[in-house]
Protein backbone atom coordinates (compact mmCIF):
# COMPACT_ATOMS: atom_id res chain seq x y z
CA UNK A 1 0.00 0.00 0.00
CA UNK A 2 1.42 3.64 -1.34
CA UNK A 3 0.91 6.09 2.04
CA UNK A 4 -1.75 9.04 0.41
CA UNK A 5 -1.18 11.44 3.22
CA UNK A 6 2.07 11.76 4.91
CA UNK A 7 2.41 14.06 7.67
CA UNK A 8 6.28 14.41 9.10
CA UNK A 9 7.06 16.75 12.25
CA UNK A 10 4.20 19.35 11.61
CA UNK A 11 4.19 22.36 13.60
CA UNK A 12 2.62 25.16 13.35
CA UNK A 13 2.10 27.90 16.03
CA UNK A 14 -0.16 31.10 15.56
CA UNK A 15 1.97 33.30 17.21
CA UNK A 16 2.63 32.86 20.64
CA UNK A 17 -0.63 30.31 20.65
CA UNK A 18 -0.31 26.70 20.16
CA UNK A 19 -1.30 24.93 17.19
CA UNK A 20 -0.34 21.73 16.57
CA UNK A 21 3.03 20.20 17.94
CA UNK A 22 5.45 17.75 16.41
CA UNK A 23 2.60 15.44 14.58
CA UNK A 24 3.39 12.85 12.44
CA UNK A 25 1.26 9.98 10.98
CA UNK A 26 0.01 8.49 6.99
CA UNK A 27 -3.12 7.74 5.58
CA UNK A 28 -2.53 4.71 3.44
CA UNK A 29 -4.40 4.44 0.00
CA UNK A 30 -8.25 2.55 1.09
CA UNK A 31 -7.87 3.70 4.49
CA UNK A 32 -10.88 5.62 6.06
CA UNK A 33 -9.08 7.38 8.66
CA UNK A 34 -10.28 8.66 11.63
CA UNK A 35 -9.22 12.10 12.73
CA UNK A 36 -10.33 12.25 16.21
CA UNK A 37 -9.79 15.09 19.18
CA UNK A 38 -12.12 17.41 20.26
CA UNK A 39 -12.23 21.23 20.05
CA UNK A 40 -9.43 22.85 19.32
CA UNK A 41 -7.02 19.59 19.86
CA UNK A 42 -5.65 20.39 16.27
CA UNK A 43 -7.33 18.24 13.87
CA UNK A 44 -8.66 21.76 11.80
CA UNK A 45 -5.01 23.37 11.68
CA UNK A 46 -3.30 20.01 10.76
CA UNK A 47 -6.04 19.33 7.68
CA UNK A 48 -5.48 23.07 6.71
CA UNK A 49 -1.82 22.86 6.64
CA UNK A 50 -2.51 19.93 4.35
CA UNK A 51 -4.81 21.82 1.99
CA UNK A 52 -2.19 24.52 1.92
CA UNK A 53 -4.63 27.12 3.41
CA UNK A 54 -2.21 27.98 6.41
CA UNK A 55 1.76 27.96 6.46
CA UNK A 56 3.46 26.12 8.72
CA UNK A 57 6.54 26.81 10.43
CA UNK A 58 8.26 23.32 9.93
CA UNK A 59 7.84 19.72 9.13
CA UNK A 60 6.73 17.84 5.55
CA UNK A 61 3.26 17.20 4.46
CA UNK A 62 2.92 15.48 0.72
CA UNK A 63 -0.50 14.10 -0.55
CA UNK A 64 -0.30 12.21 -3.23
CA UNK A 65 2.80 12.49 -3.41
CA UNK A 66 2.95 16.40 -4.08
CA UNK A 67 4.59 18.98 -1.55
CA UNK A 68 1.59 20.41 -0.03
CA UNK A 69 3.09 23.77 0.36
CA UNK A 70 4.47 23.80 -3.58
CA UNK A 71 2.20 21.61 -4.96
CA UNK A 72 -1.47 23.22 -3.97
CA UNK A 73 -3.11 23.03 -7.43
CA UNK A 74 -2.37 19.37 -8.58
CA UNK A 75 -3.14 18.06 -4.74
CA UNK A 76 -6.38 20.07 -5.16
CA UNK A 77 -6.96 18.66 -8.49
CA UNK A 78 -7.18 15.11 -6.80
CA UNK A 79 -8.75 16.09 -3.18
CA UNK A 80 -12.28 16.58 -2.46
CA UNK A 81 -12.84 18.51 0.65
CA UNK A 82 -15.85 19.29 2.36
CA UNK A 83 -15.02 21.89 5.45
CA UNK A 84 -16.70 22.05 8.98
CA UNK A 85 -18.72 24.58 8.37
CA UNK A 86 -19.64 24.74 4.45
CA UNK A 87 -20.04 28.29 2.72
CA UNK A 88 -20.43 29.58 -0.53
CA UNK A 89 -21.75 32.64 -2.42
CA UNK A 90 -25.06 33.46 -1.48
CA UNK A 91 -26.57 35.21 -4.96
CA UNK A 92 -26.17 32.43 -6.70
CA UNK A 93 -27.66 28.64 -7.28
CA UNK A 94 -26.33 25.37 -5.99
CA UNK A 95 -26.10 24.68 -9.75
CA UNK A 96 -23.90 27.45 -10.62
CA UNK A 97 -21.77 26.40 -7.33
CA UNK A 98 -21.45 23.14 -8.62
CA UNK A 99 -20.40 23.64 -12.37
CA UNK A 100 -18.10 26.79 -10.69
CA UNK A 101 -15.79 23.68 -9.16
CA UNK A 102 -16.37 21.81 -11.81
CA UNK A 103 -14.89 24.12 -14.33
CA UNK A 104 -12.28 25.08 -12.29
CA UNK A 105 -11.13 21.11 -12.00
CA UNK A 106 -11.82 21.45 -15.78
CA UNK A 107 -14.08 18.50 -16.09
CA UNK A 108 -17.37 17.29 -16.74
CA UNK A 109 -19.11 16.13 -13.50
CA UNK A 110 -22.73 17.38 -15.15
CA UNK A 111 -23.56 13.11 -14.84
CA UNK A 112 -22.04 12.72 -10.88
CA UNK A 113 -23.36 16.43 -10.13
CA UNK A 114 -26.94 14.63 -11.16
CA UNK A 115 -26.07 11.56 -9.81
CA UNK A 116 -25.23 12.44 -6.11
CA UNK A 117 -28.01 15.49 -6.22
CA UNK A 118 -30.60 13.05 -6.60
CA UNK A 119 -28.85 10.89 -3.82
CA UNK A 120 -28.99 13.45 -1.21
CA UNK A 121 -32.21 15.32 -2.07
CA UNK A 122 -30.69 18.61 -2.92
CA UNK A 123 -32.62 21.02 -5.66
CA UNK A 124 -29.96 21.98 -7.97
CA UNK A 125 -31.89 25.19 -8.73
CA UNK A 126 -31.84 26.64 -4.90
CA UNK A 127 -30.02 29.98 -4.37
CA UNK A 128 -27.71 29.38 -1.61
CA UNK A 129 -29.13 31.85 0.17
CA UNK A 130 -32.30 30.05 0.62
CA UNK A 131 -30.58 26.64 1.82
CA UNK A 132 -30.78 25.34 5.45
CA UNK A 133 -27.49 24.44 7.55
CA UNK A 134 -27.79 20.65 6.52
CA UNK A 135 -28.59 21.31 2.69
CA UNK A 136 -25.46 23.31 2.09
CA UNK A 137 -23.38 21.31 3.64
CA UNK A 138 -24.84 18.85 1.02
CA UNK A 139 -23.98 21.24 -1.68
CA UNK A 140 -20.46 20.86 0.36
CA UNK A 141 -20.34 17.17 -0.23
CA UNK A 142 -21.73 17.08 -4.03
CA UNK A 143 -18.80 19.73 -4.64
CA UNK A 144 -16.17 17.96 -2.63
CA UNK A 145 -17.48 14.52 -4.80
CA UNK A 146 -18.47 15.31 -8.31
CA UNK A 147 -15.06 14.97 -9.49
CA UNK A 148 -14.42 11.60 -7.81
CA UNK A 149 -11.22 12.26 -6.71
CA UNK A 150 -8.60 10.52 -5.00
CA UNK A 151 -8.71 11.15 -1.85
CA UNK A 152 -12.10 12.40 0.17
CA UNK A 153 -10.56 15.24 3.37
CA UNK A 154 -14.32 15.43 5.25
CA UNK A 155 -14.43 17.83 8.51
CA UNK A 156 -16.90 17.08 10.65
CA UNK A 157 -19.30 15.75 7.57
CA UNK A 158 -22.50 14.61 9.19
CA UNK A 159 -23.08 17.89 11.22
CA UNK A 160 -26.81 18.78 10.25
CA UNK A 161 -27.61 16.28 8.19
CA UNK A 162 -30.59 13.91 9.45
CA UNK A 163 -29.52 10.08 10.11
CA UNK A 164 -30.99 8.94 6.56
CA UNK A 165 -28.12 11.34 4.56
CA UNK A 166 -26.07 10.02 7.23
CA UNK A 167 -26.54 6.74 6.04
CA UNK A 168 -26.29 7.21 2.38
CA UNK A 169 -22.91 9.79 2.65
CA UNK A 170 -21.52 6.66 4.32
CA UNK A 171 -22.96 4.22 1.70
CA UNK A 172 -21.26 6.93 -0.84
CA UNK A 173 -17.71 7.14 0.78
CA UNK A 174 -17.67 3.03 1.32
CA UNK A 175 -18.73 2.86 -2.41
CA UNK A 176 -15.83 5.13 -3.68
CA UNK A 177 -13.49 4.08 -1.53
CA UNK A 178 -14.42 0.04 -2.84
CA UNK A 179 -13.26 1.48 -6.25
CA UNK A 180 -10.14 3.15 -4.84
CA UNK A 181 -10.42 6.10 -3.24
CA UNK A 182 -8.95 6.84 0.27
CA UNK A 183 -10.35 9.01 3.01
CA UNK A 184 -9.54 11.68 6.29
CA UNK A 185 -12.78 11.94 8.33
CA UNK A 186 -12.04 13.79 10.77
CA UNK A 187 -14.79 13.67 13.53
CA UNK A 188 -16.38 13.74 17.20
CA UNK A 189 -18.65 11.50 16.72
CA UNK A 190 -16.96 8.13 17.63
CA UNK A 191 -19.38 5.48 16.51
CA UNK A 192 -18.41 7.19 12.79
CA UNK A 193 -14.97 6.16 13.41
CA UNK A 194 -16.35 3.16 15.01
CA UNK A 195 -18.95 2.04 12.38
CA UNK A 196 -16.52 3.35 9.46
CA UNK A 197 -13.32 3.64 9.74
CA UNK A 198 -10.41 1.38 9.71
CA UNK A 199 -7.45 3.34 11.17
CA UNK A 200 -7.37 6.38 13.28
CA UNK A 201 -5.26 9.11 15.17
CA UNK A 202 -6.48 10.51 18.03
CA UNK A 203 -5.09 14.41 18.21
CA UNK A 204 -4.82 16.01 22.00
CA UNK A 205 -3.72 19.76 22.87
CA UNK A 206 -1.99 20.36 19.82
CA UNK A 207 -0.45 16.77 20.07
CA UNK A 208 -0.93 13.48 18.29
CA UNK A 209 -1.46 11.10 21.06
CA UNK A 210 -1.90 7.42 19.02
CA UNK A 211 -2.37 6.27 15.20
CA UNK A 212 -3.47 2.87 14.69
CA UNK A 213 -5.86 0.38 13.25
CA UNK A 214 -9.07 0.87 15.73
CA UNK A 215 -8.97 -3.03 15.54
CA UNK A 216 -5.52 -2.99 17.06
CA UNK A 217 -7.22 0.01 19.41
CA UNK A 218 -10.00 -1.94 21.21
CA UNK A 219 -8.41 -4.69 21.12
CA UNK A 220 -5.15 -3.92 22.91
CA UNK A 221 -4.14 -4.69 26.17
CA UNK A 222 -6.92 -3.13 28.42
CA UNK A 223 -10.77 -4.44 29.04
CA UNK A 224 -13.87 -3.88 30.77
CA UNK A 225 -14.02 -6.28 33.01
CA UNK A 226 -16.86 -6.25 34.92
CA UNK A 227 -17.69 -8.92 38.15
CA UNK A 228 -19.16 -9.69 41.17
CA UNK A 229 -16.17 -9.89 43.78
CA UNK A 230 -17.12 -10.85 46.97
CA UNK A 231 -20.68 -9.79 46.83
CA UNK A 232 -19.41 -6.45 45.29
CA UNK A 233 -20.37 -5.70 41.80
CA UNK A 234 -17.23 -4.16 39.66
CA UNK A 235 -16.90 -2.35 36.03
CA UNK A 236 -13.37 -1.12 35.61
CA UNK A 237 -11.00 -0.58 32.32
CA UNK A 238 -8.27 -2.72 33.95
CA UNK A 239 -4.88 -2.27 31.82
CA UNK A 240 -2.51 -5.23 32.96
CA UNK A 241 -2.08 -8.73 31.71
CA UNK A 242 -4.65 -10.88 32.52
CA UNK A 243 -2.18 -13.38 33.91
CA UNK A 244 -1.78 -10.26 36.20
CA UNK A 245 -5.29 -9.85 36.74
CA UNK A 246 -5.94 -13.46 37.69
CA UNK A 247 -2.90 -13.17 40.23
CA UNK A 248 -5.18 -10.15 41.53
CA UNK A 249 -8.52 -12.25 41.89
CA UNK A 250 -6.73 -15.37 43.91
CA UNK A 251 -8.42 -15.38 47.34
CA UNK A 252 -11.06 -13.64 46.13
CA UNK A 253 -14.57 -14.92 46.07
CA UNK A 254 -15.96 -14.22 42.33
CA UNK A 255 -19.70 -14.40 42.02
CA UNK A 256 -19.73 -13.78 38.06
CA UNK A 257 -17.28 -12.18 35.49
CA UNK A 258 -17.36 -10.63 32.10
CA UNK A 259 -14.18 -9.85 30.53
CA UNK A 260 -14.21 -7.96 27.17
CA UNK A 261 -12.97 -5.42 24.76
CA UNK A 262 -13.47 -1.55 25.81
CA UNK A 263 -15.23 0.60 23.17
CA UNK A 264 -14.03 3.29 20.87
CA UNK A 265 -15.89 5.56 23.77
CA UNK A 266 -14.07 4.36 26.22
CA UNK A 267 -10.55 4.61 24.55
CA UNK A 268 -11.04 8.07 23.55
CA UNK A 269 -12.03 8.69 27.33
CA UNK A 270 -9.19 7.02 28.22
CA UNK A 271 -7.05 9.38 26.67
CA UNK A 272 -8.95 12.38 27.22
CA UNK A 273 -9.71 11.32 30.72
CA UNK A 274 -6.95 12.07 33.01
CA UNK A 275 -3.17 13.15 33.25
CA UNK A 276 -0.10 11.32 32.11
CA UNK A 277 -1.72 9.58 29.50
CA UNK A 278 -0.45 5.76 28.61
CA UNK A 279 -0.18 5.59 25.20
CA UNK A 280 1.49 2.12 25.82
CA UNK A 281 -1.63 1.13 27.37
CA UNK A 282 -2.65 0.17 24.10
CA UNK B 1 -22.47 58.74 -9.79
CA UNK B 2 -23.10 59.30 -13.60
CA UNK B 3 -27.07 60.23 -13.12
CA UNK B 4 -26.46 62.24 -10.18
CA UNK B 5 -23.33 64.22 -12.52
CA UNK B 6 -26.00 64.37 -15.28
CA UNK B 7 -28.69 65.61 -12.74
CA UNK B 8 -26.32 68.56 -12.00
CA UNK B 9 -25.32 69.63 -15.49
CA UNK B 10 -28.78 69.69 -16.69
CA UNK B 11 -29.79 72.59 -14.02
CA UNK B 12 -27.42 74.65 -15.73
CA UNK B 13 -29.27 76.17 -17.71
CA UNK B 14 -32.08 76.89 -15.19
CA UNK B 15 -29.08 78.15 -12.94
CA UNK B 16 -27.32 79.90 -15.57
CA UNK B 17 -28.49 83.20 -14.70
CA UNK B 18 -27.78 83.42 -11.07
CA UNK B 19 -24.28 81.96 -11.46
CA UNK B 20 -23.20 84.90 -13.51
CA UNK B 21 -24.36 87.03 -10.70
CA UNK B 22 -22.61 84.84 -8.22
CA UNK B 23 -19.74 83.60 -10.24
CA UNK B 24 -17.61 86.71 -9.28
CA UNK B 25 -18.17 87.11 -5.53
CA UNK B 26 -16.95 82.98 -5.54
CA UNK B 27 -13.83 83.96 -7.47
CA UNK B 28 -13.20 86.41 -4.97
CA UNK B 29 -13.43 84.17 -2.24
CA UNK B 30 -9.36 84.14 -1.83
CA UNK B 31 -7.90 80.73 -0.49
CA UNK B 32 -11.90 79.18 -0.49
CA UNK B 33 -11.88 79.79 -4.27
CA UNK B 34 -8.32 78.97 -4.96
CA UNK B 35 -9.13 75.53 -2.98
CA UNK B 36 -12.14 74.78 -5.44
CA UNK B 37 -10.55 76.47 -8.61
CA UNK B 38 -13.09 79.07 -8.82
CA UNK B 39 -10.48 81.97 -9.04
CA UNK B 40 -9.17 80.25 -12.16
CA UNK B 41 -12.47 78.94 -13.55
CA UNK B 42 -16.03 80.88 -13.99
CA UNK B 43 -18.97 79.11 -12.80
CA UNK B 44 -20.98 80.90 -15.08
CA UNK B 45 -19.54 78.83 -17.82
CA UNK B 46 -20.77 75.70 -18.52
CA UNK B 47 -16.87 74.15 -18.47
CA UNK B 48 -15.77 75.87 -15.40
CA UNK B 49 -19.65 74.93 -13.58
CA UNK B 50 -18.47 71.51 -14.87
CA UNK B 51 -15.41 71.74 -13.68
CA UNK B 52 -16.17 73.28 -9.93
CA UNK B 53 -19.49 71.57 -9.23
CA UNK B 54 -19.11 67.83 -11.06
CA UNK B 55 -16.14 67.30 -11.14
CA UNK B 56 -15.77 68.02 -7.76
CA UNK B 57 -18.77 65.67 -6.84
CA UNK B 58 -16.96 63.11 -8.95
CA UNK B 59 -14.08 63.11 -7.72
CA UNK B 60 -15.00 62.33 -4.00
CA UNK B 61 -17.41 60.17 -5.59
CA UNK B 62 -14.92 58.06 -7.55
CA UNK B 63 -12.74 57.52 -4.78
CA UNK B 64 -15.09 56.43 -2.31
CA UNK B 65 -16.62 54.61 -5.20
CA UNK B 66 -12.63 52.91 -5.62
CA UNK B 67 -12.47 52.26 -2.17
CA UNK B 68 -15.75 50.76 -1.51
CA UNK B 69 -14.96 48.33 -4.36
CA UNK B 70 -11.41 47.13 -3.27
CA UNK B 71 -11.31 46.94 0.14
CA UNK B 72 -14.00 43.95 0.27
CA UNK B 73 -12.20 42.20 -2.27
CA UNK B 74 -10.28 39.70 -0.77
CA UNK B 75 -10.68 40.34 3.07
CA UNK B 76 -14.52 38.93 2.23
CA UNK B 77 -13.45 36.11 1.17
CA UNK B 78 -12.28 35.55 5.02
CA UNK B 79 -14.91 37.19 6.69
CA UNK B 80 -18.05 35.41 4.47
CA UNK B 81 -15.96 32.24 4.79
CA UNK B 82 -16.12 31.52 1.50
CA UNK B 83 -12.59 31.30 1.45
CA UNK B 84 -12.40 27.48 2.25
CA UNK B 85 -14.57 26.81 -0.74
CA UNK B 86 -12.43 29.19 -3.37
CA UNK B 87 -9.13 28.87 -1.96
CA UNK B 88 -9.17 24.50 -2.15
CA UNK B 89 -10.14 24.71 -5.86
CA UNK B 90 -7.21 23.71 -7.67
CA UNK B 91 -6.40 27.28 -8.27
CA UNK B 92 -3.20 29.62 -7.09
CA UNK B 93 -3.54 32.06 -4.49
CA UNK B 94 -1.79 34.37 -7.12
CA UNK B 95 -4.05 33.84 -9.80
CA UNK B 96 -7.40 34.28 -7.79
CA UNK B 97 -5.44 37.59 -6.56
CA UNK B 98 -4.95 38.68 -10.03
CA UNK B 99 -8.17 37.49 -11.29
CA UNK B 100 -10.17 39.83 -8.58
CA UNK B 101 -7.17 42.93 -9.25
CA UNK B 102 -8.39 42.82 -13.02
CA UNK B 103 -12.01 42.44 -12.23
CA UNK B 104 -11.22 45.54 -9.96
CA UNK B 105 -9.37 47.52 -12.84
CA UNK B 106 -12.47 46.65 -15.13
CA UNK B 107 -15.02 48.18 -13.27
CA UNK B 108 -13.22 51.34 -12.78
CA UNK B 109 -12.60 51.28 -16.24
CA UNK B 110 -16.71 50.49 -16.89
CA UNK B 111 -17.61 52.93 -14.14
CA UNK B 112 -15.41 55.41 -15.59
CA UNK B 113 -16.44 55.18 -18.89
CA UNK B 114 -20.20 54.61 -17.79
CA UNK B 115 -20.32 58.46 -16.00
CA UNK B 116 -18.08 59.84 -19.02
CA UNK B 117 -21.16 58.94 -21.15
CA UNK B 118 -23.92 60.77 -18.85
CA UNK B 119 -21.92 63.91 -18.31
CA UNK B 120 -21.33 63.22 -22.44
CA UNK B 121 -25.33 63.30 -22.69
CA UNK B 122 -25.92 66.19 -20.25
CA UNK B 123 -23.09 68.87 -22.35
CA UNK B 124 -25.22 67.42 -25.39
CA UNK B 125 -28.87 67.76 -23.71
CA UNK B 126 -27.49 71.39 -22.61
CA UNK B 127 -26.86 72.13 -26.50
CA UNK B 128 -23.72 73.27 -25.49
CA UNK B 129 -20.20 72.17 -27.48
CA UNK B 130 -18.71 69.19 -25.73
CA UNK B 131 -14.99 70.13 -24.45
CA UNK B 132 -14.07 66.27 -25.75
CA UNK B 133 -9.85 67.10 -24.73
CA UNK B 134 -10.32 68.38 -21.15
CA UNK B 135 -13.21 65.64 -20.82
CA UNK B 136 -11.12 63.22 -22.06
CA UNK B 137 -8.25 64.20 -20.03
CA UNK B 138 -10.10 64.61 -17.00
CA UNK B 139 -12.08 61.23 -16.79
CA UNK B 140 -8.10 59.56 -17.66
CA UNK B 141 -6.75 61.26 -14.77
CA UNK B 142 -9.90 60.04 -12.38
CA UNK B 143 -9.33 56.63 -13.62
CA UNK B 144 -5.85 57.01 -12.53
CA UNK B 145 -6.54 58.66 -9.14
CA UNK B 146 -9.28 55.31 -8.15
CA UNK B 147 -6.73 53.32 -9.35
CA UNK B 148 -4.34 54.39 -6.69
CA UNK B 149 -6.99 54.62 -3.91
CA UNK B 150 -8.04 51.26 -5.51
CA UNK B 151 -4.29 50.18 -5.15
CA UNK B 152 -3.94 51.06 -1.43
CA UNK B 153 -6.94 49.67 -0.27
CA UNK B 154 -6.38 46.41 -2.23
CA UNK B 155 -3.34 45.63 -0.34
CA UNK B 156 -5.51 47.03 2.93
CA UNK B 157 -8.05 44.05 1.79
CA UNK B 158 -5.11 41.32 1.18
CA UNK B 159 -3.63 41.99 4.83
CA UNK B 160 -7.25 42.14 7.03
CA UNK B 161 -9.96 39.02 7.69
CA UNK B 162 -12.60 41.79 8.12
CA UNK B 163 -13.64 44.54 5.98
CA UNK B 164 -12.02 47.51 7.11
CA UNK B 165 -14.70 50.08 4.59
CA UNK B 166 -14.48 52.51 6.82
CA UNK B 167 -10.25 52.79 6.81
CA UNK B 168 -10.85 52.49 2.81
CA UNK B 169 -13.19 55.47 2.56
CA UNK B 170 -10.70 57.34 5.24
CA UNK B 171 -8.15 57.14 2.90
CA UNK B 172 -10.22 58.24 -0.13
CA UNK B 173 -11.21 61.14 2.01
CA UNK B 174 -7.96 61.87 3.19
CA UNK B 175 -6.52 62.64 0.24
CA UNK B 176 -9.25 64.49 -1.22
CA UNK B 177 -9.14 66.93 1.82
CA UNK B 178 -5.08 66.72 1.91
CA UNK B 179 -5.45 67.83 -1.94
CA UNK B 180 -8.04 70.66 -0.63
CA UNK B 181 -5.33 71.64 2.20
CA UNK B 182 -2.64 71.63 0.02
CA UNK B 183 -4.41 74.02 -2.22
CA UNK B 184 -5.02 76.45 0.46
CA UNK B 185 -1.47 76.16 2.78
CA UNK B 186 1.25 77.66 1.01
CA UNK B 187 3.32 75.15 3.29
CA UNK B 188 1.71 72.71 1.49
CA UNK B 189 1.38 73.22 -1.76
CA UNK B 190 4.81 71.87 -2.46
CA UNK B 191 4.11 68.27 -1.10
CA UNK B 192 0.25 68.11 -2.64
CA UNK B 193 1.45 65.25 -5.40
CA UNK B 194 1.00 63.02 -2.20
CA UNK B 195 -2.85 63.22 -3.14
CA UNK B 196 -3.88 61.65 -6.63
CA UNK B 197 -6.30 64.44 -6.33
CA UNK B 198 -2.88 66.65 -7.42
CA UNK B 199 -3.35 65.35 -10.64
CA UNK B 200 -7.35 64.81 -11.16
CA UNK B 201 -8.33 68.27 -9.92
CA UNK B 202 -11.19 69.05 -12.60
CA UNK B 203 -10.40 72.80 -12.58
CA UNK B 204 -6.94 72.09 -13.29
CA UNK B 205 -7.44 70.55 -16.35
CA UNK B 206 -10.27 72.50 -17.57
CA UNK B 207 -8.09 75.49 -17.15
CA UNK B 208 -5.18 74.07 -18.79
CA UNK B 209 -2.99 74.18 -15.52
CA UNK B 210 0.44 72.78 -15.45
CA UNK B 211 -0.30 69.11 -13.75
CA UNK B 212 2.47 67.89 -12.00
CA UNK B 213 3.96 64.88 -13.81
CA UNK B 214 5.40 63.94 -11.13
CA UNK B 215 2.26 62.73 -9.19
CA UNK B 216 1.28 61.23 -11.83
CA UNK B 217 4.34 58.85 -11.52
CA UNK B 218 3.90 58.53 -7.97
CA UNK B 219 0.88 57.71 -8.85
CA UNK B 220 1.82 55.04 -10.79
CA UNK B 221 4.29 53.58 -8.62
CA UNK B 222 2.03 53.51 -5.95
CA UNK B 223 -0.48 51.45 -7.86
CA UNK B 224 2.60 49.14 -9.08
CA UNK B 225 4.00 48.96 -5.35
CA UNK B 226 0.35 47.88 -4.39
CA UNK B 227 0.03 45.01 -6.90
CA UNK B 228 3.42 43.65 -5.23
CA UNK B 229 2.44 44.40 -1.31
CA UNK B 230 -1.04 42.55 -1.85
CA UNK B 231 0.59 39.49 -3.60
CA UNK B 232 3.31 39.47 -1.08
CA UNK B 233 1.25 39.81 2.09
CA UNK B 234 -1.55 37.70 0.75
CA UNK B 235 0.16 34.51 -0.40
CA UNK B 236 1.97 34.34 2.99
CA UNK B 237 -1.08 34.76 4.59
CA UNK B 238 -2.84 32.19 6.96
CA UNK B 239 -6.66 32.21 5.76
CA UNK B 240 -9.14 31.91 8.28
CA UNK B 241 -12.00 29.31 8.08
Amino acid sequence: MSSVIEICHLTKRYGKQRGVSDVSFTVEQGDIFGFLGPNGAGKSTTIRSLLGLIHYQSGQLRVLGYDAKKEHTHIMQQVGYLPSETWFYPNVTVNDILKLAAEARRCDCSEERQFLCDKLQLDMHRKISDLSLGNRKKVGIVCAMQHRPRLYIFDEPTSGLDPLIQSIFFDLIHKHVEEGATCLLSTHVLSEVRDHCNRVAIMKDGRLLCCNSVAHLTRGHSKRIRMIRDGIKLDYLYHGSLDDLYKELEGHHIGDILIEEPSIEEIFMHYYGGEGTDVDAF
Amino acid sequence: MGGLGLICLLLYKSMEGSMLVIADSFASMGAFADAFGMSTLSIGTVGGYFATEIGTIHGLGSGMFAACLATPLLSKEEEAHTADFTYTLPVSRQRVLHAKALYMVCSLLLFTFVCFLFYLAGFLLLGEAVPYPELIHFMCAQLLMDLVIAGICYVISACTRKTKLGIGIGIAMFFYAYDLMSRILPALRKYKLFSPYSFANATDIFAHKKIPTAGISLGIFVILLSFLFSQILYIRKDLSC
